[in-house]
């Protein structure tokens, strides 16, 4: 076996130019696929960080209260007694209190219909890491009227920090209420998170729809581990119900998805809901299958090219050593070694390209993160952040090493048995 | 004494399109132990085709080829391979040595194949050869390196490195000048008295042909007889005017 190395390998060396063609072209797509890879990782990644801080917790205990039928606020009251509750619960970190709400947002210059979140920023653990503020103070949120918005929020209502807006919004009881708010941080995009939220200090939210202090919207519940949010949640909904709370049905959606469905049902006062990140962020799922079927149909072309590529080097190898194969077969080699002979030749052009382009993208991966250069919005909306930013994992790497060698080597298979089949006595006599 | 080869009315028919070619008609033919025989005649005579049917690299159209005792066209063709890495050595006219080995690992190749011997008795035997040979200062070069005519001692080593009964060269001096196949031929000859391994040589040269021990004569597929060397030297240089 050691001899069929050495003969696959010298005859790469040999066909220099022809290796180096070939294999720079799987070095390529193994590179292009171990980055998109590590993007999509890094998207994925991006958004559960930045989700889980700016609109969700790793768990939610949320609900809807509702003073007639047809009239549910989301809110939780005496939320208090609940986040008692919650955060006795094993494996819960900590929790916090965040306000929910919908208002429209009206500068001198312009309005936007936007979600708020109510929050206390002495609570807020994770949103200072999530949050790259470009102008003002995010402890300036303390003040009741503070408000945060995103950059492309600020560009469209023209306005900087320290100016007023004006907050509009129905109140549970089905009047309209304003409120006037000074804005005391411009923080970066984050994608499609920052295009729909602004952040509110929690009473001055409260303030706005005319709720009591012992109410607010949900309560993010952060977990040591977040893989243990789907395990927990039952949990979770069981602990609430034997406190004797109403728990609404399972329904993976995020929170203002449900309105309608509340709205129809029968039921008045407080129901709580129990919804992990992924519930709460189910409509960005899209955004990742995209960049998953795009970089799929793009890798599976690139595949088809190489694939195509490494028969017909093959093809030519095996044309040009047909005398060789005869040679060999007629010294007593059995069909099984020649065959094995080329797959091994297939298989190191493939290990070597792959293992070089592994490591190419790792560097390539690198210093991209390490330039940290802003990318243009339309982008934003994908990747979830206002950067770039491969994640590149020891598993995505060995991914594409094992699984780009494998379609080489399963290329390599037809040709392999074709000079296998060769007859000794044909190929002997075989003039080229 | 039981011949090491047996070849009984054998014919050998190539397809050409539509056209049947006869190569070999009714051939027959014994070989015995330790003979240093050559096949001698014109070019499209049917040497090559009769020793590829000896070399089991070759079926007959018809009749019996028994090569140490086994009938070959009876045999699979697994059974065919293992016939020829473990009885036969062969030496070829353009050499075919594989490029990408050196010499040492060209030698070995067929003991590889085998995976009879340790490396140590793999590295002891195919040095003897080379000593033989007198190409063990050249152990590590590559055919490339190497001039025709030690091209052609690597052949005869690697022919001889799984000690077979029998080695086929088909003009094995074809491509080289006259002194060095002369001293391939003297080495052969020197291989075959030292071993007793059984010779079988295709060649036309008829310098080559007089260091036979017999020459069997085949014309248009047939074997016109079996001579000495001096006679079928005679009969090919006239034949040559």
């Amino acid at each position: 076996m050691g001899q069929l190395f050495l003969i696959a390998f010298r005859n790469l060396v040999q066909h220099r130019r022809r290796t180096l063609l070939l294999g720079g072209a799987i070095t390529g797509v193994t590179l292009l696929l171990v980055l998109v890879l590590g993007l999509t990782h890094g998207v994925s990644e991006t958004m559960m960080r930045s989700a889980t801080t700016v609109s969700t917790g790793h768990l939610n205990v949320g609900g809807f209260y509702k003073v007639t039928s047809g009239m549910a606020a989301p809110v939780v009251t005496d939320y208090e007694r609940v986040r008692e509750i919650v955060k006795h619960q094993p494996g819960v970190a900590f929790v916090v209190d965040r306000g929910r709400g919908w208002a429209r947002v009206v500068s001198d210059t312009g309005s936007m219909q936007l979600g708020i979140n109510g929050i206390d920023i002495r609570q807020e653990k994770g949103l200072r890491e999530v949050l790259s503020i470009t102008s003002g103070n995010l402890d300036d949120m303390a003040k009741k009227n503070g408000l945060l918005i995103f950059e492309q929020q600020a560009e469209k209502l023209g306005v900087k920090v320290g100016d007023s807006v004006t907050l509009s919004a129905p109140t549970p009881r089905g009047v309209n209420n304003t409120m006037d708010a000074v804005i005391v941080a411009i923080a970066r995009d984050v994608g499609l998170l920052s295009n729909f939220s602004v952040f509110l200090n929690n009473d001055g939210l409260r303030g706005l729809y005319q709720l009591n202090p012992h109410t607010t919207g949900a309560l993010q519940v952060y977990l040591n581990d977040i893989k243990q949010a789907s395990q927990m949640k039952p949990k979770l909904r069981q602990a609430l119900e034997q406190a004797g709370y109403t728990v609404m049905a399972d329904d993976p959606r995020p929170f203002f998805m449900k309105f309608d469905t509340v709205n129809r049902e029968a039921w008045t006062g407080q129901r709580l809901d129990v919804t992990t990140w992924e519930d709460e962020t189910s409509f960005f799922s899209w955004t990742v299958l995209i960049v998953n079927l795009l970089s799929g149909l793009l890798i599976a072309v690139l595949i088809g090219i190489i694939s195509v590529g490494v028969m017909n080097a093959l093809w030519i190898a095996i044309r040009e050593r047909t005398r060789e194969v005869g040679t060999l077969r007629a010294i007593g080699m059995q069909k099984g070694r020649v065959l094995m002979m080329f797959l091994i030749e297939g298989f190191l052009l493939g290990l070597m390209s792959t293992v070089l382009g592994a490591v190419l993208s790792v560097v390539v991966a690198a210093v991209v993160n390490a330039l940290n250069q802003p990318v243009p919005s339309a982008v934003q909306l994908f990747v979830m952040s206002n950067t770039i930013r491969f994640l590149v994992t020891p598993g995505a790497v060995t991914f594409a090493v094992l699984f780009l060698t494998g379609c080489t080597t399963f290329v390599s298979l037809f040709p392999s048995f074709i000079a296998a089949r060769m007859k000794p006595i044909t190929a002997m006599h075989h003039i080229g | 004494m039981a011949a090491i080869v047996s070849i009984s009315d054998v014919y050998k028919d190539y397809h050409l399109d539509k056209v049947v070619v006869p190569a070999l008609r009714g051939i027959t033919l014994d070989v015995h132990h330790g003979e240093f025989i050559s096949i001698a005649g014109p070019s499209g005579s049917g040497k090559t085709t009769l020793l590829n049917l000896i070399g089991c690299v070759d079926t007959a159209t018809r009749g019996v080829v028994s090569v140490a005792g086994q009938d070959t066209g009876k045999l699979p063709e697994s059974k065919l391979t293992d016939l020829r890495l473990n009885t036969i050595g062969f030496i070829f006219q353009s050499f075919n040595l594989v490029a990408v080995l050196d010499v040492f690992q060209n030698v070995e190749f067929p003991l590889l194949l085998q995976g009879k011997l340790s490396a140590a008795e793999r590295r002891k035997r195919v040095m003897g050869l080379l000593e033989q040979v007198g190409l063990a200062n050249h152990a590590r070069h590559r055919p490339s390196e190497l001039s025709g005519g030690q091209r052609q001692r690597v052949a005869v080593a690697r022919a001889l490195v799984t000690q077979p009964q029998i080695v086929l060269a088909d003009e094995p001096t074809a491509n080289l000048d006259s002194t060095t196949g002369q001293n391939i031929i003297d080495l052969m000859r020197e291989l075959n008295q030292k071993q007793g391994t059984t010779f079988i040589f295709s060649t036309h040269d008829p310098k080559v042909m007089k260091h036979a021990q017999a020459v069997v004569m085949i014309a248009d597929g047939r074997i016109t007889g079996r001579t000495t060397p001096e006679a079928a030297a005679l009969h090919a240089a006239g034949g040559a005017h």
